[in-house]
């Protein structure tokens, strides 16, 4: 500068004499200040704490604030070009020949890899996979969980319409910052669910910023049982569900509506139910009819039933566990908590049992080819060696798993693979419909498929649900330790050992008793009535030793709760015994045989209880549950019980509960009570004050 | 013994920017006693700067007060990237600017009594005269001038800090304070 420094006027200013504040002044301001920063304090503690791994800034406008224009040319101008050059690269992407050459390219890789994985599969080499896909995708999966479901293709489009989504590529584009969530949830169950749709479904009161996809259901309607008078539905025996609940109400968030599936909530604790003598009748009913806790004018009818518990040491398991180790498994609840977690089950094992590990994605082939479980140093030191990194590029993971569950087969024993992943399906075939055909196809041939889920933020459950579904297996959902234990251990034998297959209940309602019905849960577990009697249908398996409970809410004719207005012209002739409530019909397969074989049982006046209390615990606690999950999920029915209210009756229904699962439920219920107050619930939630919202 | 000993030399006694920014820390987690203490030390600083950017007590205080609420407010937000104190200046002269903006219309009416208002000089020496007249001199310059000069000679801060707190580049606040000395030089 030219300016000469000499002159300089302005070196006057630092000499400038400021006259000092007044004293009343600074201790105003200083009490001001303090006020405002408590008054901060306080609303950023009543706020809810912690931020979702999702919720990150997602602005940088933020970041900018403060920042003359001047210097924001290159911002604005890189920000301008990106939003022209984005959409456009996106529909190029997924519009043109350039998605196949991607998704191609590993697959061509991976058959050569397979190839070998054959050959050398007696000299136990781990094959490693090409990674150079590995950066781009890995960093999709890292950075931001929001981001994944839009940046990986949901599973939804299949190839057939592959016209028709091109033609929705465009409109679903928009969609990318509105709600992807929303629209992904019908999406993984085809075209069914995306007509009833257009019933407007409430939103989701609370959508969760969380990755994970769900497949979105209906809630069970009430129905008339002289319209109606069948109910069929396939048993569940899955308990994910709840895992996931209790995981994110622990992380301090409301989950999802879809995400609460009330059948398993319930399931999820075991019940005392007297189990079968033989293996011959593995299960039978246990029925109660108590009144409703949160509606005085109706009942809950509940069936429970205990599979029958054969000796473990008697059956013999081929298990192949497929694991994923992709980038995204790399935290601490995810591939180390699995290997931890598989110490625990190989103690359950004997010599008789075999154990082998495929891995996909990362590093992919065998990494451990069939061994007696006995060998527990080499099975543990084939796992360390797992690593995950890497992008999740399928591989021919799963007919690998298969082949290898093939070849160890055990006549009449267990033969199953165990799939562990977080939520990345790329097993080798990627066409979601595909793959369950393959897994129904392989079940056909006695090789089971149970899905292990780690981890939050990527879980894809519908695809968890639908591939455990057809391979006769569960899913489990694995976020602990502790839920390890409980999974791999106390309940091996029923995620291992299937005493029943295609276990379906059919309840038949006696319109002259009962007025109205409502299955709480199973929505996504509906059978059609003719489903009952055709043994290609599948159904729901039952391991050893698991229980399993269903509960209706009926209202008895004439008690003044029922929410259907009478026929006009619609005559009760009811020809059956006046005194049977219902009655129950189960068909189940034993394990070896495809002919169905059927358990009859009325539902008589004598397994009435005028108080719940009468029930016994089990009905107070499965009650408690089904509340539980009715006011979490702003259900239409049910949400009239207080927090408190629940909290107590599950209280009275702890019982002995051993395994502690009870005590942590009650303290969930208070959780839940702070994350979704009392007074959250919605007048519209009611349907006898529908009239006030409109 | 040697290590204390080299402990003790090699870490001098907490200095006033490693107190501040552990009491920022503090306030951050919600320590009320913390921010107090914070506040309290900062508070003549945010006034002298007031004044110098506004030149009238009643207004400094005010200003001050506001920043201090601000700071009440904010603190949560502030994300140490930058150093507390640039953090403070910039709420300082966006308070200074947002003040002198709704407060133009005031000062309008103000300016007929302002004239015989003896608030700001009983100017018998020159020198103090002259001062005057630089700071009235300065205050009437473009904003962004201002700032500039103002942190930079007023407030001795480098151009870098300076710039940081202006949010602009270094160079730039270079360029504001030329500008100034030739916008002044025709004034004074």
């Amino acid at each position: 500068m030219s300016f000469p420094d000499d002159t300089d006027p302005f070196a006057n200013l630092k000499s400038g004499a400021v006259p000092p504040p007044r004293a009343a002044a600074k201790t105003r301001a200083l009490a001001s200040a303090r006020a405002a920063f408590e008054a901060e304090a306080k609303k950023s503690a009543a706020a809810p704490q912690g931020k979702s791994v999702g919720q990150r800034l997602t602005s940088i406008i933020q970041s900018l604030k403060g920042i003359s224009i001047m210097d924001m040319r290159i911002p604005v101008g890189t920000a301008a070009i990106a939003l022209l050059v984005l959409p456009l690269g996106w529909q190029l992407y997924s519009s043109t020949a350039l998605t196949p050459t991607m998704q191609v390219a590993p697959q061509v890789g991976q058959n050569v890899e397979v190839a070998e994985a054959e050959a050398d599969l007696d000299s136990e080499v781990p094959v490693s996979a090409p990674r150079e896909e590995a950066p781009a995708d890995a960093s999709v999966a890292k950075t931001g969980t929001a981001a994944a479901p839009v940046a990986l293709p949901p599973p939804a489009p299949e190839p057939m319409l592959a016209q028709e989504s091109l033609d929705m590529a465009a409109p679903a584009q928009p969609t990318l910052g509105a709600a992807p969530m929303a629209d992904s949830f019908a999406a993984p169950s085809g075209g069914m669910l995306s007509e009833s749709e257009a019933e407007v479904m409430p939103a989701p009161q609370s959508t969760q910023p969380s990755g994970d996809e769900f497949s979105r259901f209906e809630e069970q309607r009430l129905k008339v049982a002289a319209e109606e008078p069948v109910s069929t539905f396939s048993l569940d025996v899955d308990t994910a569900s709840y895992s996931y609940a209790r995981r994110m109400l622990e992380d301090g968030y409301v989950p999802e509506r879809d995400a609460v599936r009330i059948e398993e909530l319930i399931n999820y604790f075991p019940y005392d139910y007297p189990a079968a003598e033989s293996a011959d009748v593995p299960f039978q009913p246990t029925l109660m009819v108590y009144p409703t806790p949160w509606n005085k004018k109706t009942q809950i009818l509940q069936i429970g039933i205990k599979g029958f518990e054969p000796d473990v040491a008697d059956t013999r398991s081929n298990l192949v566990f497929l694991i994923d180790t992709s980038g995204s498994m790399d935290e601490a609840d995810k591939l180390p908590l699995l290997k931890r977690a598989f110490g625990l089950l190989l103690d359950q094992l004997s010599s008789d049992d075999t154990v082998a590990i495929v891995t996909y994605a990362g590093s992919a082939g065998v990494a451990l080819k069939p061994t007696a479980a006995d060998s527990k140093a080499e099975i543990m030191a084939a796992l360390d060696q797992l690593y995950a990194g890497g992008s999740t590029a399928g591989a021919e993971g799963i007919e690998l798993a298969y082949r290898l569950a093939e070849d160890a087969r055990i006549e009449g024993g267990t033969n199953r693979v165990i799939l562990a992943t977080d939520g990345d399906f790329n097993v080798g075939i990627n066409d979601p419909e595909k793959l369950k055909d393959f897994i129904a196809e392989k079940r056909q041939s006695g090789v089971g498929l149970s899905v292990l889920g780690f981890g939050r933020g990527n879980l894809d459950d519908a695809t968890m649900q639908a591939l455990a579904q057809n391979g006769d297996g569960n899913a489990s959902y694995i976020g602990s330790f502790a839920e390890a234990k409980k999974v791999l251990v106390e309940e091996i034998g029923g995620t291992l050992h299937t005493i029943a297959r295609d276990v379906k209940v059919q309840v038949e309602f006696n319109p002259a008793v009962v007025a109205e019905y409502r299955l709480i849960g199973y929505e996504t577990r509906h059978l059609n009535r003719e489903d009952f009697n055709n043994d290609a249908v599948d159904a729901g398996d039952v391991g050893a030793g698991t229980t399993v409970t269903a509960l209706y809410e009926i209202t008895a004719v004439g008690s003044g709760g029922e929410l259907v207005e009478p026929l006009r012209y619609g005559g009760t002739d009811s020809t059956g015994a006046t005194e049977e409530i219902a009655f129950l019909k189960m068909r189940y397969k034993l394990p070896d045989s495809a002919v169905s074989q059927l358990i009859e049982q009325p539902v008589t006046a004598e397994v009435v209880y005028d108080d719940i209390a009468d029930a016994g615990v089990d009905a107070q606690f499965a009650a408690a549950v089904a509340a539980f999950g009715q006011k979490l999920k702003s259900s239409t029915y049910g949400t009239s019980m207080s927090w408190d209210e629940v909290e107590d009756l599950a209280k009275a229904g702890r019982g002995a509960d051993d395994g502690g699962y009870r005590a942590e439920f009650i303290r969930l219920v208070d959780m839940a009570r702070l994350l979704k107050p009392d007074t959250h619930t919605d007048v519209c939630d009611f349907p006898a004050s529908a009239d006030d919202c409109d | 013994m040697h290590a204390e000993l080299m402990g003790l030399t090699d870490a001098p006694p907490m200095d006033a920017e490693a107190l501040t920014s552990a009491l920022v820390l503090r306030a951050q987690k919600g320590d009320g006693t913390a921010f107090a203490e914070l506040i309290e030390a900062q508070y003549d600083c945010i006034y002298r700067t007031a004044w110098r950017w506004c030149g009238r007590r009643d207004d400094a205080e005010d200003i001050a007060q506001e920043v201090c609420v601000k700071i009440g407010q904010g603190l949560a937000r502030f994300d140490g990237r930058s150093a507390f104190s640039s953090w403070v200046y910039r709420i300082t002269l966006n308070a200074v600017r947002d003040w002198q903006r709704a407060g133009a219309r005031r000062v309008r009416h103000h300016d007929a009594f302002a004239d015989v208002s003896p608030s700001e000089a009983e100017a018998e020496q020159e020198a103090v005269a002259t001062a005057c007249e630089l700071w009235a001199a300065v205050r009437s310059l473009p904003e962004k001038q201002r700032d500039a000069v103002l942190l930079v000679y007023a407030e001795e801060l480098s151009h870098a800090e300076a710039a940081a707190i202006m949010g602009i580049k270094e160079a730039t606040v270079s360029f504001h304070v030329f500008e100034a000395r030739k916008t002044l030089r025709g004034l004074l």
